[in-house]
């Protein structure tokens, strides 16, 4: 295997969105508006960054900001991020799939998945710092739709869809270690030319990431997640949902899930205990005591305290 | 683009428009060219410069002027004295260029003059309103009438079969090479850009100086010789009243710098439909016809002796003009044309020339206002959504007794009569949708803006009973045939005389028109008879087929065909004329053995393959690269020859190289000063006499503008602008307006000046990127783009419904609030401006809309020269309201 | 790892296209990975094409199973895009065909209008017409508009002219259609006499 990643440019992007729409076009996906809801244009938010968020049908977006930059002769920037799955080395999502649909391509380490074999219980959406795994129904059946990495493409000497199409070489694939040198180099250039703040982004995080990054402005207007973590909130809902399934107040000892710990991911085995709310390790034995009583909050509260600022629970699925 | 050091986009969004241009831009920016924008607002363009400079809308001729004055004062006056001394370019400034590759040295004529305190050129007739351009020529030196004797240049003009027609004469311009003489092009230039200081261009513009100054200085780096500089222009700069001459100044601004002929230089025209390049080739203009060549008129084309005699130049390439017009009427009227009839030149309709009136789009609407048209055919293309006016537009249709619309979708155009402010009982107008197929559901060519030819192969039949544009224009063509055969009518034979013989088997087929267009020579043409294969498994015509190998092979005397002879050249392939893909329109060899992307075994560009026109201009006057790294062109100094070719990793030259002697064998032509030789003087042109509206491009404000003054000259507006409300009298160009919506606007009632644009997600009135979901769902509407600073004012945000309105119409969209937009100071006052995104409206698309069209708002007034109307700059006010 | 590119030589015609296409669908030698019948291009034939948008001329390769478009994405051996297209460039193949949101079916898209339509005058609707009645009726209308509209000969400053016009006519458009089809519709157009003649370059 060779770690492969798709380099994203931003300094080089211009936020044409090619990507997001061949995205669609080799995936098969559908879009709002259908033939039956061609909607008012006049309805628009005003947003550019549309749709506003991934969905079931969308695996990847282009996101807009613009602000003043009195630093600058231009005197105002415009940032262009790109949102779609980062391909963690330390990805949560495979390590909390139960159904095992989830899985790291061996060619590539890219984190693609079967839809066949998903069970839809959205644990994956939990486990992922970069709130990336939606959920569409196919023929009644809920499954995982996020972005494959193109595997099939790649399989066949391909280069992933977004990448194939991005006309200004924004986005480029080859070896992981290859796209970090490229991001070195862009980034040497592009403080040369005074972007103070531009820096590399996938390096390092979540153990290094299959999407590497070159935000010209920063994190922050690009929309990047600043010292991604595992969400701890995973736990919960990751556990929670099935309580919910069976009512509450049920005892669900035995009840296993996959779960990871802050950014040194841990694979473990969860055993909550519904009638003193503790938590246990099957692995380590380690007891994690939510306090005295059954009290779901407290339970939640004492998971999530240590959670970094900003992170999402994935709560919004659709 | 690749090989440039500097880069300004000026009226060009073109990482949005033209998204393709931005890989090239990259490879150029990151070898360390400098890229800058000027634009009103700042655009996903400028999120890749280093520069950025606003610029109010219509202002461009006055930041042109500005920089002319700049190279002027700080490049030519200060080394003039010296190079007239030593003959020697300084490290700055390419003097060799300037003095002797244009027109900077002629002595224009004694009347030539310009008055500020009017804003009028020489030759200007009040009564008319127009121009007579005879001071802006130059002054003659001595004649030099043409050779006609047999062994001279031009006896081809007087063989058998070629019509009689007078010859041209050489008027050989006075020149002054020092430039010192007072009536020089470069002394009249300088004296006429002395008033475009960079405050007065900051006050009409609206920029601060320093960006300016930064802009010019940069700017002035591409002046050196060695180096290059190109300008990236679109609609922003052609959407004027005075359009062309925003065109011109560019050109100026490059003869100026050194950078036309030279890789990476140029002004780069980024055109903005398919083949827009390929219909300008075509001539679907009243006043052109195929390949640069004018249309019969009413006044110095009335005839085809008067055609030939006013229309061939006296020097240059364009000598040849009768052999390319007598080739195209032998491809008209095939047999039926000859040399005792004008080679049927009088079936042509003649253009009215002699009255002013004008035929164009804008017009068109009018003339049907008025009832004199009824009947409109609409080939992809939808003026109800994107004419200028555009509610003018569906109310004049309405007048039309019939429409035919050729298209994918239904268009605004051809569902006029059920837009929201049109009311169906009352329009009497029969209405014709007519399916057409995709671009990849029929084969055929299809031109670029780098002029290359390239084939389309057919992937998929055309769903259901779509049909390929060429075969609905046969079927109406045979059947409306058929009706003139049996029944007669207004004079037949213009239409019954013409050859139409673009048949494989029977059916309509593009390839026989791919031969007319790369022309034939008539002996030895003959597909009447069906075609077979032989035995290497090549289909031929049972007859044969003699394509031309290049327009060098036209003649004058009826004895080669051509549709098109800038093309000769791209399908000439004798042995496989059915197979498009054994052309050299279909060469598909991607090693660029230039370093420069020429490509040049990549397709093929008009003329004769040549990538880089008029690539003379990339060499000194020995022949030698201005810089070794950017050679398109060499005089080898030992060989004594030119060193040319895509063998040689070099262009394929666009000057006389070579010359063909007598004994069939070719001589090498010395390097020399005729680097434009589609011109008649073959220099480029500073001063030009060619414009309707003056021989120096000069700034005025738009039709609408919130000046009450001109602050360069005496005259608000363009001398000679198109399309006039008839409320401000009777005088000049084109239509006179009687429609109370053409009325013009001032900045009282309507304070903001607006501009309209395109984005990168959609495409024109969206007739194609509208039915495409994924475009729809990634930009979903038209937007209002206004400044923090406004919205404030007006209590906006981002996402409000605005109704914007001025005397045309009243739209709403919605608004984006943004910082990219910034107000200008404008004569010392804030000035807020507003962009707007036209592509949505009331067709039954995704993304319909029933607030109205953004075009509904722009005014039908234009450029006299090119008739493009002022779509980028005009008045509005705007209001937050509810939907 | 290498990327697998093709060269893609001069082709005589869908055939020679269809075979170098099986040759590209042969797993290249360093990857020696076998096309599964649900690769999505398994079995495809591809055509050259040029983007029907901005006149950058992009190359596109259409992918093509059982004479129906499969894909669409960029030519990557075309040396102007190299591969890539722009948004609209990339969504061409939505022209023809769209994925239904419900049944993630592709099927023909529903706003491309296929058949001729008219509406006839003071109507509120289209109504559908074959292209025989089409072709007969804009004919008849083409000819009676322009032997009523027709200038043969104009008297201009004395002269009397040839001028053979017809005034009461339009034609606009040209830009969408390819070189052959611009030059059959300006040929028909000007043989009618029309002047008013115009495209897309004008504005």
């Amino acid at each position: 295997m060779t770690e492969m990643a798709i380099l994203f440019d931003s300094s080089r992007c211009t936020g044409c969105r090619g990507c997001q729409v061949a995205c669609k076009c080799w995936n098969d996906l559908p879009s709002e508006p259908t033939a039956e809801n061609p909607y008012d244009s006049v309805n628009w938010d005003g947003k550019f960054t549309h749709p506003a968020d991934l969905n079931s049908c969308t695996r990847l977006i282009m996101t807009f900001e613009d602000f003043e930059d009195e630093r600058s002769q231009k005197r105002v920037g415009w940032a262009f991020g790109r949102r779609a799955c980062q391909h963690c080395t330390n990805a949560g999502c495979v390590n909390m799939c139960p159904a095992g649909a989830l899985y790291k391509d061996e060619e590539t380490g890219m984190v693609t998945y079967d839809q066949d074999k998903c069970i839809g219980c959205q644990n994956c959406s939990a486990a992922c710092p970069y709130d990336v795994p939606r959920y569409e129904d196919r023929g009644g059946k809920t499954v995982i739709n996020k972005c494959s990495g193109c595997v099939d493409r790649i399989a066949q000497g391909m280069m992933p869809a977004c990448v194939t199409t991005c006309q200004p070489g924004a986005l480029q694939f080859g070896t992981r270690e290859e796209m970090i040198a490229l991001a070195n180099e862009r980034l040497q250039l592009l403080r040369d030319r005074g972007y103070e703040d531009a820096c590399i982004y996938g390096e390092n995080e979540m153990d290094g990431l299959h999407v590497i990054q070159v935000l010209k402005h920063g994190m922050k207007p690009h929309g990047a997640v600043e010292n991604p973590q595992i969400p701890p909130a995973a736990f919960l809902s990751g556990i929670m949902k099935p309580v919910t399934a069976v009512g509450a107040g049920a005892t669900v000892l035995g009840l296993a899930a996959m779960f990871g710990l802050a950014a040194g991911y841990k694979r473990d085995t969860l055993v909550y205990n519904d009638g003193n709310g503790d938590t246990i390790s099957l692995e380590t034995g380690e007891v994690t005591k939510q306090g005295n009583g059954p009290d779901e909050r407290t339970v939640m509260e004492a998971i999530t305290e240590n959670l970094p600022i900003g992170k999402k629970g994935g709560d919004d699925h659709e | 683009m690749q090989n440039t050091d500097v880069i300004m986009n000026i009226g060009s969004n073109s990482v949005e428009n033209h998204p393709v241009s931005a890989k090239w831009l990259h490879k150029a920016h990151d070898k360390g060219a400098k890229w800058m924008v000027v634009d009103p607002r700042y655009t996903r363009t400028a999120e890749q410069a280093d520069i950025y400079c606003p610029i109010r809308s219509g202002t461009d001729i006055a930041f042109y002027g500005g920089l002319y004055k700049y190279i002027i004062d700080n490049l030519i006056e200060p080394g003039l004295a010296e190079y007239t001394r030593t003959g020697k370019n300084p490290d700055n400034y390419n003097f060799e260029y300037l003095i002797n590759y244009t027109n900077a040295s002629y002595i224009l004529m004694e009347e030539f003059d310009f008055d500020p305190e009017t804003g009028l050129f020489s030759g200007w007739d009040a009564e008319k309103e127009t121009y007579d351009a005879h001071s802006w020529h130059y002054e003659t030196d001595h004649e030099e009438p043409w050779d006609t004797s047999e062994s001279g240049t031009y006896a081809w003009s007087v063989k058998p079969g070629v019509p009689a027609f007078d010859k041209p004469v050489l008027t050989v311009p006075k020149k002054d090479a020092t430039l010192q003489h007072e009536r020089c092009v470069y002394q009249k230039f300088k004296e006429h850009y002395s008033r475009y200081d960079m405050d007065t261009v900051c006050r009409v513009c609206g920029m601060d100086k320093e960006d300016l100054e930064l802009v010019y200085s940069t700017w002035a780096t591409s002046c050196a010789p060695g180096k290059a500089g190109t300008i990236l222009y679109a609609l922003g700069q052609t959407q004027h009243t005075y359009g062309a001459q925003n065109t011109r100044s560019m050109s100026v601004l490059q003869l100026l710098s050194g950078n036309i002929g030279v890789p990476g230089g140029g002004v780069c025209a980024l055109r903005g439909e398919p083949n827009v390049q390929g219909a300008t080739d075509m001539g679907m203009l009243v006043n052109e016809q195929p390949a640069y060549l004018k249309w019969s008129n009413t006044t110095d084309r009335d005839t085809l002796a008067h055609w030939l005699s006013s229309q061939t130049y006296s020097d240059g390439y364009y000598t040849n003009k009768p052999k390319f017009m007598i080739s195209q009427l032998k491809e008209w009227y095939g047999e039926n044309a000859t040399v005792e009839n004008d080679y049927g030149y009088d079936w042509w309709p003649k253009v009215p020339s002699h009255d002013g009136s004008d035929w164009s789009e804008m017009s068109s609407f009018e003339k049907m206002k008025e009832g004199t048209m009824k009947g409109y055919y609409a080939w992809g293309m939808n003026p109800c959504h994107s004419a200028p006016n555009s509610g003018n537009v569906r109310r004049s249709m309405a007048n039309c007794d019939w429409v035919v619309v050729v298209d994918q979708v239904i268009t605004e155009t051809a569902s006029f009569w059920d837009a929201p402010d049109m009311n169906a009982e009352e329009i009497g107008t029969t209405c014709y949708f007519l399916p057409c197929a995709l671009i990849y559901e029929k084969p055929g060519t299809i031109l670029n803006s780098g002029r290359w030819i390239q084939w389309r192969q057919q992937a998929v039949e055309p769903w259901d009973e779509a049909k390929p544009d060429y075969e609905i224009c046969d079927l109406l063509w045979k059947e409306i045939c058929r009706l003139y055969k049996e029944e007669g009518g207004a004079n037949p034979d213009p239409i019954l005389k013409m050859k139409w013989d673009y048949y494989v088997d029977g059916k309509i087929d593009p390839r026989p028109v791919a031969w007319a267009l790369n022309g034939y020579k008539l002996e030895g043409s003959d597909w009447s008879q069906g075609f077979e294969s032989n035995a290497d498994g090549a289909t031929l015509a049972k007859g044969s087929i003699n394509l031309l190998p290049g327009y060098a092979k036209l003649e004058a005397d009826g004895s080669t065909a051509c549709g098109m002879w800038i093309y000769s050249g791209f399908y000439a392939n004798n042995d496989a004329p059915l197979s498009a893909e054994s052309q050299p329109v279909y060469k598909r060899n991607n090693v660029d053995t230039s370093g420069l992307g020429l490509y040049s075994d990549w397709a093929y560009a008009w003329p004769n393959n040549r990538r880089v026109i008029y690539n003379r201009a990339s060499a000194d006057l020995q022949g030698q690269p201005w810089a070794e790294d950017k050679a398109l062109v060499k005089w080898d100094l030992n060989e004594k020859k030119w060193v040319t070719g895509y063998k040689a990793g070099m262009d394929i030259p666009d000057f006389a190289a070579t010359k063909a002697l007598p004994d069939g064998t070719t001589q090498q032509i010395e390097p020399n000063n005729k680097a434009f030789f589609m011109l008649w003087e073959q220099n480029g042109r500073l001063e030009s006499y060619g414009m309707v509206d003056g021989p120096l491009p000069e700034h005025y404000e738009p039709f609408e503008t919130p000046l009450s003054e001109n602050l360069l000259n005496g005259r608000l507006n363009s001398p000679c602008y198109l399309g006039r409300p008839d409320d401000e009298g009777k005088k000049g160009l084109g239509t006179k307006y009687s429609d109370e919506s053409t009325r013009r606007a001032t900045a009282d009632e309507f304070p903001y000046v607006a501009t309209t644009y395109s984005v990168t997600e959609h495409w024109q009135t969206g007739a194609q990127t509208r039915a495409c979901p994924a475009l729809v769902e990634a930009m979903p509407g038209d937007m209002i783009e206004l400044s923090p600073a406004l919205a404030k004012e007006k209590g906006i945000q981002t996402g409000d419904k605005i109704r914007v309105w001025n005397r045309r119409a009243s739209v709403v969209v919605t608004a984006v609030v943004t910082p990219r937009i910034r107000p200008l100071t404008v004569n010392g006052k804030t000035q807020h401006l507003v962009g707007m995104t036209h592509h949505y409206s009331w067709s039954k698309l995704f993304g319909l809309t029933t607030h109205g069209a953004v075009n509904d708002l722009t005014p039908n007034v234009g450029d006299p020269n090119s008739q493009t109307p002022e779509y980028k700059a005009f008045l509005v006010n705007i209001e937050k309201t509810t939907v | 790892m290498e990327l697998s590119r093709r060269s893609f030589f001069k082709a005589a015609g869908a055939a020679f296209a269809t075979s170098m296409a099986f040759e590209f669908m042969q797993p290249s030698p360093a990857l020696a990975v076998e096309s599964s019948s649900e690769w999505k291009l398994v079995n495809t034939e591809e055509y050259t094409n040029i983007c029907c948008y901005c006149a950058g001329g992009c190359g596109s390769l259409c992918s093509v199973r059982d004479g129906e478009l499969i894909n669409l994405e960029g030519d990557p051996d075309h040396p102007i895009n190299q591969g890539g297209l722009c948004p609209k460039g990339a969504t061409m193949f939505q022209l023809r065909n769209v994925v239904n949101p419900e049944t993630h079916e592709i099927e023909k898209s529903k706003v491309r209008q296929t058949k001729p339509l008219v509406r006839r005058p003071f109507s509120k609707k289209w109504e559908p017409i074959t292209w025989e009645q089409a072709i007969q009726e804009i004919a008849r209308k083409t000819k009676e508009t322009r032997d009523a509209g027709f200038v043969e000969t104009e008297e201009v400053k004395g002269k009397t002219l040839t001028v053979n016009r017809c005034e009461s006519i339009a034609s606009l458009g040209g830009s969408q259609q390819n070189s052959e089809e611009e030059y059959l519709i300006l040929k028909m157009m000007r043989a009618l006499g029309i002047v008013a003649i115009d495209n897309q370059a004008r504005v």
